[in-house]
């Protein structure tokens, strides 16, 4: 803090040896209320009967006295007037600025001697000075350039409220010239000394005020949790609260980490200020702090406003700094869950987009209730069957009458599922349409239905398909029958022949030319590879073929009893295992021929014996189709890997030269041609099963 | 029985009925052939048979079954072969019921010979059982 220039008066007035007595006595007053009796005392001191300190109250502006001396209240009253009464010799002075000495009006009385005391000094006081303010009160009022104006009697500079009196005093008899010049001096002296110590009281006070400010100002920042700081125009601190000292003091325990951080904590906060001193007035920064005593990073936001001196002079800044990490933190999981919750609406709303693409494109008919059976959501084709919102016909309200019946009862059912007719007539083509409605639930988080969901499958076309395919399937068996009815009378016109040729083979044995064994040979072999050929097909296309309804069990039952005694022969144990089947529709003696096949190829895989096991049970795909499967199983020796994967082409065999290699590839062409399928599962060692699934009427 | 063992072998194709013919003779049976079912007849009316061997389908829709009939009337006990390139489920159980052996076309002659020899055999020994 600056402290005030001691002034050295240069000009000293002459004193008497009373007026020096004076003088020292008034130099020794402390406080500027003692001067006036003082004063008084002094001036009656020099021979005056009586006299007075008038004052003037600024606020009501009248002029009263304030101290006396040797005054009769009587006397005082006369002294008792209005700022403005300029008739009033008081008045007059104190507007005039002038002392004066009125003589009585009839030769006995005393004379009076009026002196205005107001603030007034030569120079300008240390802090107009300072200010290098011009108008300081105390000149001004000296050089006497304003009347005595009641507001201006406060200092521009300081602010100050000076005082403004009149000394009256009542001479004494005989006054002389001299006697008034020592009086006026006396005067003078005093008004000097009040006027300084007046400013030294208005400065004390002054000072009081401010460090009560200061107290107070201080008790604001400390009581603050969020650091402040005040800085001079250098960036360099003027003080801080303990909040600040935090961050920015050594704590006491002082290790390296510590001290760096307060030293960095320190050049950041120094950057800031810079900074935000460049860019203007309120503005603010962020900064991450080390916090000195926790040792953790605080995130901070500065914010500071310069400070000015009352001219107007920049005198620093104060900067409030605001622990903003949960802020931040905060506001970051805000924005981390906000751009989770866009994620999330945008997954939802592609799957919307997707589920809507699929409803749309699914080709059925589908109805969305919600809990009270009320549609929720409609595909085209639905809206179709039951009408748009407006314009809805007869037929379009019956068909959801219908629908409506249907949707409500499974809906306060206890079913979570549930399948059944719906007959509803198509508003294209009027005709009735059959359908087969499948509802499920769509339950909420509290198990309770929220929707119902029904696809409506048209029977009519899946029926009409299947009849399609049946048909189909006739026509291919017809085809087949007859292609091997065909190849049958061909084979058997090939037959008689290849008897004769077969037989003059044997004929012939032993009558060939031994260079000639060779050429017979092949002749005896090829034609029996003929005869083989022949005879699988004439086994094959043996009868004239019946398409219709059959009974599988039966076919089996045949199939077994025909070869029981090769069976028994060959150490075959039979197990059989025949469900409730419902009839097949195709030729039975296909289906005998395949049987057939099977059976011997088990048979020939079962040497030295095993166990043939033959099962028939119906599968339920769904309520639209049955199966029938057949299954023959053996314990004999497998059938290789790379076998099964080219058994059922023609001419592949394991039997050599006794095989044809058409025994499953026939096979696999009548069950095909039945609308069925043909597996195997082998196991090298341990057997083989044959597992043929034919559809059931 | 002294004199040879006579065969009736009754098909309708000529070269195949040559053949078996002379097969058989060289096995040392004597044989008796028929081409049709007509000839089949007679053979069994003039001759003893001692065994059938008949083609299954014959001139003219004929059945070798008739034939076969025909022959058992004559001789119930008259062991017979039954030969034929294909045959109905039906043909083959009435075949079983007359425990008659079924050879399907192209026969293998040794099978053929040995279901011969066979029946032979058995036939001998139930004659011979029945004094």
């Amino acid at each position: 803090m600056a402290s005030p220039e001691m002034r050295v008066r240069s000009h000293v007035p002459e004193q008497t040896g009373k007026g020096r007595r004076s003088a020292l006595r008034l130099l020794g007053i402390e406080r500027a209320e003692e001067i006036f009796p003082v004063l008084l005392e002094e001036v009656v001191a020099l021979g005056h009967p009586r006299a007075l300190i008038a004052g003037v109250n600024f606020d009501s502006s009248e002029i009263a006295p304030v101290a006396s001396l040797n005054s009769s209240r009587s006397f005082l009253q006369r002294f008792h007037t209005s700022l403005f009464a300029i008739e009033t010799p008081l008045a007059r002075a104190l507007q005039s600025l002038q002392p004066a000495h009125v003589r009585s009006r009839n030769r006995r009385g005393p004379d009076f001697y009026y002196y205005p005391l107001i603030y007034r000094n030569r120079t300008a006081c240390w802090e107009a000075e300072r200010a290098r303010a011009g108008n300081c009160l105390a000149v001004e009022n000296f050089h006497a350039r304003l009347k005595l104006q009641l507001q201006q009697q406060i200092c521009q500079v300081c602010d100050m409220r000076a005082y403004a009196a009149v000394a009256v005093v009542e001479l004494k008899r005989g006054a002389t010239e001299a006697d008034s010049g020592e009086l006026r001096a006396l005067l003078e002296l005093a008004n000097r000394y009040l006027a300084r110590l007046f400013k030294v009281e208005h400065y004390q006070n002054r000072m009081v005020d401010m460090e009560t400010t200061i107290t107070q100002m201080q008790t604001v920042m400390e009581s603050m949790t969020d650091p402040v700081i005040l800085t001079d125009p250098q960036h360099r601190v003027i003080t801080q609260n303990k909040a600040a000292e935090r961050y920015f003091r050594l704590p006491d325990e002082v290790s390296e980490g510590r001290v760096r951080a307060v030293e960095l904590n320190n050049l950041l906060f120094s950057a800031a200020l810079s900074s935000m001193a460049v860019s203007g007035s309120d503005s603010s920064r962020d900064m991450t702090l080390v916090d000195a005593i926790e040792g953790d990073e605080v995130l901070f936001e500065a914010v500071s406003a310069p400070s000015f001196a009352p001219d107007g002079r920049r005198t620093g800044m104060v900067t409030v700094l605001r622990d903003v990490t949960d802020l931040r933190r905060a506001d970051e999981e805000l924005r981390a869950n906000y751009e989770k919750l866009r994620q999330a609406e945008e997954v939802v709303r592609q799957d919307r987009d997707r589920l809507n693409l699929v409803i749309e494109n699914v080709g059925d008919p589908i109805v969305v209730c919600d809990r009270d059976a009320k549609i929720a959501l409609l595909d085209p084709l639905a809206s179709d069957l039951l009408g748009p919102q407006h314009g809805r016909s007869a037929l379009h309200m019956r068909n959801q009458a219908k629908l409506d019946a249907y949707i409500t009862k499974f809906t306060y059912s206890f079913s979570d599922r549930e399948s059944a007719p719906l007959q509803l007539t198509h508003p294209g083509t009027l005709q009735e349409v059959e359908y087969d409605a499948r509802s499920g639930k769509i339950y909420d988080e509290r198990g309770l239905v929220a929707y119902t969901v029904t696809v409506l499958r048209d029977l009519t076309a899946v029926r009409r398909l299947e009849q399609l395919k049946l048909e189909r399937r006739m026509l291919e068996m017809e085809k087949f029958a007859a292609a091997g009815r065909l190849a049958g009378t061909i084979a058997h016109e090939v037959n008689n022949p290849m008897e004769a040729i077969k037989n003059c083979i044997f004929l012939l044995t032993d009558q060939i030319k031994p260079d000639a064994a060779p050429v017979y040979d092949i002749l005896k072999s090829e034609t029996e590879r003929v005869a083989r050929i022949v005879r699988q097909m004439l086994g094959l296309y043996r009868n004239t073929d019946q398409v219709g309804n059959f009974d599988i069990n039966a076919v089996v039952e045949d199939t077994l009893i025909l070869f029981s005694r090769q069976l028994e022969r060959a150490g075959v144990r039979v197990e059989r295992e025949l469900g409730d089947l419902p009839p097949a529709l195709g030729s039975a003696d296909q289906i005998r021929q395949v049987l057939s096949n099977l059976v011997v190829n088990a048979k020939d895989s079962m040497n030295g014996g095993g166990v043939l096991r033959v099962r028939t049970r119906v599968v339920r795909r769904d309520e639209l189709r049955q199966h029938i499967l057949v299954s023959v199983a053996d314990s004999g020796c497998g059938i290789a890997e790379g076998v099964v994967t080219t058994m059922f082409e023609p001419f592949v065999t394991t039997k050599g030269e006794r095989g044809t290699g058409l025994g499953l590839w026939i096979v696999k062409g009548i069950v095909e041609n039945h609308g069925g399928k043909l597996r195997v599962r082998s196991k090298v060692g341990k057997g083989t099963v044959f597992s043929i699934a034919l559809p059931a009427v | 029985m002294n004199r040879k063992c006579n065969i009736l072998v009754v098909d309708d194709e000529p070269n195949v009925l040559l053949t078996y013919r002379l097969i058989l003779q060289q096995q040392g049976y004597d044989v008796a052939p028929a081409l049709s079912s007509e000839e089949a007849r007679r053979a069994i009316s003039e001759q003893q048979i001692d065994i059938l061997l008949c083609d299954l389908s014959l001139e003219k829709q004929e059945s070798g079954f008739d034939v076969i009939e025909f022959a058992r009337k004559k001789e119930p006990s008259m062991p017979v072969v039954l030969l034929t390139g294909y045959a109905t489920p039906e043909a083959t159980d009435r075949a079983q019921q007359l425990a008659i052996p079924v050879l399907f076309k192209p026969i293998d002659i040794k099978e053929l010979l040995d279901t011969i020899s066979g029946l032979l055999k058995e036939n001998y020994e139930q004659h011979e059982a029945a004094g």
